[in-house]
């Protein structure tokens, strides 16, 4: 833990509890259940009528459901980085930051299966996956990766969590009757006995491990949702790296808002310092400089050679019609944040916070931009069409149904974090002890 | 007296006044609905199954819809009841097929140019339809490589088969809902003689297994005889083994039957390798919890 | 060569080795088959020339009627109406396709001036979506100098479609007769196909499809198209209903210009319904090729270039002001 005192164990015990909602918490739950709401009708309306109420149509056949796809697949990346490969790589300061990551994968993965299924015109018919599935189309693959990811994160979140429900249990008194039911349920069993931490640490191990692959297949095989096609911008074989090094950032990107929003809601500044934020400003110039490396790749290339397939996509997004979103989401997305965070004054949690949204946000528009332009550019002309279909600007169901997805992410993360410790009790406990015996 | 038809004629007048409009309008209705367009095609085929289509719809604007449900009687040479060939009713089509009834044999056998005649109601719509009968047949030949094909048109008339001269046909081999012309015009008109002569530039065409494809020769909607169509196998094709086998390979494209057996074995040992670690660690977690419930 | 080994069967009713013969010839080869059951006419039962008896769906009761030497015969009541009814195909037959059979197309690029009966005969017979259209009528101008000219597209039928590559449920398929088609009972509405085919082909379902009654209380098929169903795509199928019946596509009959030409490859022949051509000839005489060869999708579309044109470019820009803006019925 850092380089602060140490903090005696019950302390940490208390600081760390889940603890309940304050107005701010109750607010903030309310505007999230809210937007989920006015998401879940726009879906009605959306069954009901067809998907006539988005403004997709026959060129741009997927809109903003598939972009907010990508994107939540590409947060939900950042469980693999910073539980499996920085604890892999025996990095220790990460420690704090594992439940947050994970639960954010986790959640973001629920959304991405969730949007995939309001994108498809028949949803009733989602078992034909199963009872027609053709392992050759890579929907099947990203079905199966996407289950498996989901599931490997749901383990490695159980798994640490065994600890601290046990000390929720001997908290007793500090929870509600019906939560300390649900803490007796999931770990009742957990006497912290050795041999028991030793099958633990193994599984969370190989976990660690098995969850590496399946990560980076998940954003792979999602990329390749677009690179299997011919057509413009898609075409590409540096897809599947482009895809994931951006994924990085922008998971990375997510948890620092979260860090910054746990410490500050939940007062946990002695567990998530400022070096955590040092640390984590690193680590985003680094995914700013490797994404920047792939997408001057992705970009630089094709337009040196300006093939006649790719010309009007490539002038629409440098300088035409979607060239402000283009370059917003590269200053945004990447260029700003690594002037900042190469300053150490940067990398301090409020500017950390601010990029970190930026990150986000510049994301979420980088996405947009991949999916859509390339629809308005096939290979043959527009034509015989009316004129709604030749451009695409989502409609309000779709950004109720986009916002309501957001919100759920988020609700299912605050959610988690009143019912469990968003910071792993027994985990910090141990460090703490090893730090001080190592000192 | 005088008055009273004075009346009368004044109220006729008023009246017609008042019709004059209605009438008006009615004929306008009558032709924003459309002109009624009923035509009839005879069909004769190898000399020797016959029948008549009748093609029922509405004219409205330089546009033909069908007619459906429409019921008419068509009539052999007299529109008396002896003579019917048949009540018909169009299909969804605006058509109808009738066949010429073995009652009419005697009326048919009686002449070589018969008269069709349409009656929708009691009204007679078509009464000129005149059918003359008709023999096409095929022969062929073939010297010193040069494979000839003659095709004869025969009229009946004044109770003998005579050349029927100036029919126009197509003559080839038979195709997917075509007739390829077995030389280089599309079409060919009969001589005096009534014999049309092609000599077929179609070489090595496919045909069946055996080589063997259909002739065909064909008259459309010819003034006297209407539709004639007669056919004859030849053994003048290459024999053609259809190949299926690009059906029966395993490729990206194929069903999930025919999964190309790398990528069958790529995903079922990711799968397996993956989840069944998965398993494993379900079976730990599940150890993990015995330990906890056994003091 | 003698014309004994052709047998015309008419002549020789009374001979059952050539009618057994000629029958087993059709069910190998696929031909029509006109001439097995035309002998079977003079034995007594009896074909619409134009669909071989073994295609029908046979009612089993007869009716007498008269030829035209006067003989009494009898043939099957199916026979009774214009086009006999084809039997009922299970999904199995319609994804298997027809037998013997590789349909294609060619379309002759110097014969279009955008007239569009094709798109509206397709448009009415498939009931698509009003504003949406199966086939389109581009027009093309492939370079800054180079001359402009219509071009009508279809579905390409590719023999390696991206479109059946990325299908997850085998919603839409590849027939052995070649023709790609799409089991709207299956599609889960994805849209994957849509983005995967570089022709831009593909038409979706956006909101329940405007459907005529009659239309919309059929029992659905793959070979028809219809009805249509909401949330599922769309696309030109080549008409195998049509072909089926030994017909010619809907675009192929309604283009007045003989613009498009259909076929089987298998026979060597395409034909518009007015002229028919051999294939390969055609395709070597006037430089056929196919839309972006590059990509190998292996289409089954031909093009024949705009040399010789039948029209100017220019009288076919009326039309294109026709295009239907109305699609929302929301």
């Amino acid at each position: 833990m850092g380089n602060s005192a140490i903090i005696p164990a019950d302390q940490i015990t208390r600081d760390l509890l889940p603890q309940k909602f304050g107005t701010r918490g109750v607010i903030w739950t309310t505007i999230l259940i809210l937007t989920c709401m006015l998401g879940a009708f726009a879906y009605y309306r959306q069954l009901r009528y067809g998907l006539v109420v988005t403004n997709m149509r026959d060129y741009v056949s997927w809109g903003i459901y598939i972009s907010n796809f990508v994107f939540f697949v590409a947060i939900s990346l950042v469980g693999s980085l910073i539980t499996a490969i920085l604890r892999l790589a025996n990095v220790h300061w990460s420690t704090p930051l594992t439940r947050i990551a994970e639960i954010i994968a986790v959640s973001a993965i629920v959304f991405a299966a969730l949007i995939i299924i309001v994108d498809m015109g028949r949803p009733e018919r989602f078992l034909n996956l199963a009872l027609h599935g053709r392992i050759q189309s890579p929907i099947m693959w990203d079905v199966i990766v996407i289950s498996t990811y989901f599931f490997i994160s749901l383990l490695l979140l159980y798994f640490p969590l065994l600890p601290d429900l046990k000390i929720m249990i001997e908290n007793k008194e500090k929870t509600s009757k019906w939560l300390y039911k649900l803490y007796r349920f999931q770990g009742s069993f957990w006497k912290g006995t050795k041999e028991q931490f030793r099958l633990s640490d193994k599984a969370i191990n190989i976990l660690c491990i098995l969850i590496i692959p399946v990560a980076f297949s998940i954003h792979t095989v999602t990329s390749w949702l677009f690179a299997t096609t011919y057509r413009p911008g898609w075409d590409s074989t540096n897809f599947g790296a482009y895809f994931i090094s951006g994924a990085f950032l922008v998971g990375s990107g997510a948890v620092v808002v979260a860090m910054y929003v746990f410490r500050s809601a939940y007062k946990l500044e002695k567990y998530i310092t400022e070096l955590h934020f040092d640390r984590m400003g690193k680590v985003v110039v680094m995914l700013s400089l490797l994404y920047l490396y792939f997408n001057i790749n992705e970009y630089l290339i094709p337009a040196f050679k300006m093939k006649k397939s790719e010309e009007l996509h490539l002038e629409e997004l440098f300088t035409g019609e979607y060239s402000k979103m283009f370059w917003f989401a590269i200053m945004v997305g990447m260029i700003i944040p690594i002037f900042v965070l190469i300053f150490k004054a940067g990398r301090k949690p409020l500017p950390m916070f601010i990029i970190g949204s930026m990150v986000v946000v510049g994301a979420w528009f980088k996405r947009y931009l991949i999916v859509t332009p390339t629809l308005l550019h096939p290979f043959l002309p527009m034509t015989n069409v009316p004129e709604s279909f030749k451009h695409y600007f989502p409609s309000w169901e779709e950004w109720a149904i986009a916002a309501g997805s957001m919100a759920g992410v988020l609700l299912v993360i605050t959610f988690f974090a009143r019912i469990y410790p968003i910071i792993p009790i027994q985990e910090t406990i141990t460090e703490q002890t090893e730090h001080h015996e190592n000192n | 007296m005088k008055i009273i038809k004075q009346n009368i004629l004044s109220l006729l007048f008023v009246f017609t006044f008042l019709l004059l409009p209605v009438i008006k309008i009615m004929a306008q209705e009558d032709t924003a609905a459309g002109t009624p367009v009923v035509k009839l095609h005879y069909y004769n085929n190898n000399n020797s199954i016959q029948y008549v289509i009748l093609e029922s719809s509405l004219k409205k604007n330089k546009v033909f819809t069908p007619q459906k449900n429409k019921s008419y009687a068509l009539f052999l040479d007299q529109s008396t009841p002896e003579n019917l060939i048949g009540n018909i009713l169009t299909d969804n089509e605006g058509k109808a097929k009738v066949f010429v009834p073995p009652s009419l044999k005697a009326a048919w056998d009686a002449a070589g140019t018969h008269n069709f005649i349409v009656k929708e109601g009691e009204e007679e719509i078509i009464s000129d339809y005149a059918i003359t009968k008709s023999m096409l047949t095929i022969d062929t030949a073939s010297e010193d490589g040069v494979r000839t094909i003659t095709v004869t048109a025969m009229k009946w008339e004044k109770n003998k088969w005579i050349p029927a001269s100036d029919v126009e046909m197509k003559i080839g081999i038979e195709r997917q809902a075509s007739i390829l012309s077995a030389g280089t015009t599309e079409t060919y008109t009969t001589d005096s003689a009534g014999k049309a002569t092609v000599e077929l530039k179609r070489d090595s065409l496919p045909g069946d297994v055996n080589g063997n494809y259909t002739l065909a020769a064909r008259v459309e909607d010819n003034d006297l005889f209407g539709n004639i169509l007669v056919e004859k196998n030849v053994p003048w094709g290459v024999p053609t083994t259809i190949d299926t086998n690009f059906f029966n390979i395993r490729a990206l494209w194929t069903t999930r039957f025919k999964t190309p057996y790398w990528l069958l074995f790529m995903a079922y040992s990711i799968v397996i390798g993956i989840w069944g670690t998965l398993i494993y660690l379900i079976v730990q977690m599940v150890k993990i919890a015995k330990m906890g419930k056994t003091p | 060569m003698s014309c004994n080994c052709g047998e015309n069967k008419c002549s020789n009713p009374d001979n059952p080795e050539v009618n057994g013969n000629s029958r087993r010839d059709f069910l190998m080869t696929g031909l029509t088959g006109l001439a097995a059951t035309v002998a079977l006419a003079g034995c007594g039962t009896g074909p619409n020339p134009f669909i071989p008896e073994e295609k029908v769906a046979l009612t089993g009761g007869k009716v007498k009627l008269l030829s035209v030497n006067g003989e009494i015969i009898e043939i099957d009541k199916a026979f009774l109406k214009p086009v006999p009814d084809m039997p009922h195909l299970s999904n199995a037959e319609e994804r298997h396709g027809i037998a013997g059979k590789k349909f294609v197309m060619v379309i002759d690029l110097a014969r279009c001036k955008n007239l569009r009966k094709c798109q509206s005969a397709c448009n009415h017979m498939h009931q698509v979506h009003p504003g949406q259209n199966w086939i389109k009528v581009l027009g093309m101008e492939d370079a800054d100098h180079a001359a402009p000219y219509w071009q009508p597209t279809t579905c390409m039928h590719c023999d390696e479609p991206p479109c059946v590559k990325v299908c997850p449920v085998d919603a839409t398929f590849k027939r052995q007769d070649g023709i790609v088609l799409i089991d709207s009972d299956r599609c889960v509405g994805c849209r994957f196909c849509m983005a995967a085919c570089p022709y831009s082909t593909r038409v979706f379902n956006w909101e329940e499809p405007v459907l005529t009654e009659e239309v919309a209380e059929q029992k659905y098929s793959c070979e028809s198209s219809m009805p249509q169903k909401k949330g599922t795509v769309g696309k030109c199928d080549f008409c195998p209903d049509m072909t089926r019946k030994g017909e010619l596509p809907h675009c192929v009959s309604a283009c007045p210009n003989g613009v498009f030409m259909f076929g089987d490859l298998n026979q060597d022949t395409v034909s518009n319904g007015a002229e028919t051509f051999r294939f390969s000839e055609l395709i070597k005489d006037k430089a056929g090729y196919r839309l972006m060869e590059d990509l190998g999708t292996k289409p089954s579309v031909y093009y024949l270039p705009p040399v010789n044109r039948n029209f100017p470019y220019e009288n076919g820009l009326e039309n294109s002001k026709t295009d239907d803006n109305s699609y929302h019925t929301k």
